[in-house]
């Protein structure tokens, strides 16, 4: 990563490393928009952060089920 | 309820709110109600953490008992310096894992070696649902292996912190977000390997989202 100005500039392999907390929004402002800038100029990335997104929003479809029973009645006869 | 004790040094530090604590100094005094109530609103949580880490709703259910069992004998020694959930959840991950070490994995037949119907061929969407369901937890359960697994389990179905999971995982931040990146890139090509991107496909509209079904 260097700078051009005030501006970071990232390389593939760093975008693509960040995308992690990138879709987390769990990076710094700087970082933030050094990684921003690399997606708006290189479609490959762009396309890539895409499909890694999709993965993530396929998890949402897991649904959350009711527990089975209360476990709290085994503690009272322990 | 009783309030608080008097000897509120040893919480000094603690990450408990003011209502859990109350609960958790009650509980230790005998009051079954405050145990019912702090146990009870994690029953939930605990049980579908260990559904996703196992994908077998008999096992699951196994391990949260073990899980109950195990935090009401040492309620005691709890020192409230995490939240209770992430104690909670600290130790079931232990149980899961030492589970794992015991018994030898089970492999189930693997999706490569199912024909995944077409659209046209199964317009009965419930069904697709569940299987996309079944889908879902085979990939995490057969195809990422265990640390994988956890890091992305909490993070992406029980949206819990980057601190808060290296908490459970007794890992540093640091290395919760290595394994967080390469299990979300492991799950999804694994995702499409096994052809369960055919199920999920049907169902993601051209803004990305997936369409309720």
């Amino acid at each position: 990563m260097h700078l051009r100005g005030d501006i970071r500039i990232m390389n593939c392999k760093e975008a693509k490393a960040l995308f992690s907390e990138f879709y987390d929004r769990e990076l710094n402002q700087e970082i933030c928009d050094a990684v921003k800038g690399h997606l708006a100029g290189c479609q490959e990335c762009r396309e890539e952060y895409k499909n890694f997104r999709k993965g993530l929003k396929i998890l949402k479809k897991l649904r959350m089920l009711e527990a089975p029973r209360n476990y709290m009645e085994i503690n009272q006869r322990h | 309820m009783k309030l608080l004790p008097k000897k509120e040094h040893q919480y000094i530090g603690t990450k408990m709110n003011f209502i859990e604590l109350n609960l958790m100094e009650n509980a230790r005094r005998g009051d079954s109600h405050a145990l019912n109530e702090l146990f009870s609103q994690h029953q939930k949580y605990i049980f579908n953490l260990m559904l996703q880490l196992t994908g077998d709703a008999a096992r699951a259910d196994d391990l949260t008992e073990e899980t109950f069992i195990m935090a009401f004998r040492k309620l005691h020694s709890f020192r409230c310096q995490v939240s209770f959930r992430i104690w909670l959840s600290r130790i079931a991950i232990n149980l899961f894992r030492l589970e794992c070490r015991r018994k030898p994995k089970h492999y189930s037949l693997c999706l490569e070696k199912i024909m995944v119907p077409s659209h046209e061929d199964n317009p009965e969407r419930v069904v697709i649902k569940s299987e996309l369901q079944w889908c879902i937890l085979h990939n995490l359960q057969q195809h990422l292996p265990n640390k994988y697994r956890e890091v992305l389990v909490l993070r992406d179905l029980h949206h819990l912190s980057y601190k808060e999971i290296s908490e459970i995982l007794e890992w540093n931040v640091s290395k919760t977000k290595t394994r967080l990146h390469r299990a979300r890139q492991m799950f999804r090509q694994q995702f499409i390997n096994n052809k369960c991107k055919a199920f999920a496909d049907d169902y993601l509209c051209i803004c990305e989202g997936i369409l309720e079904l």
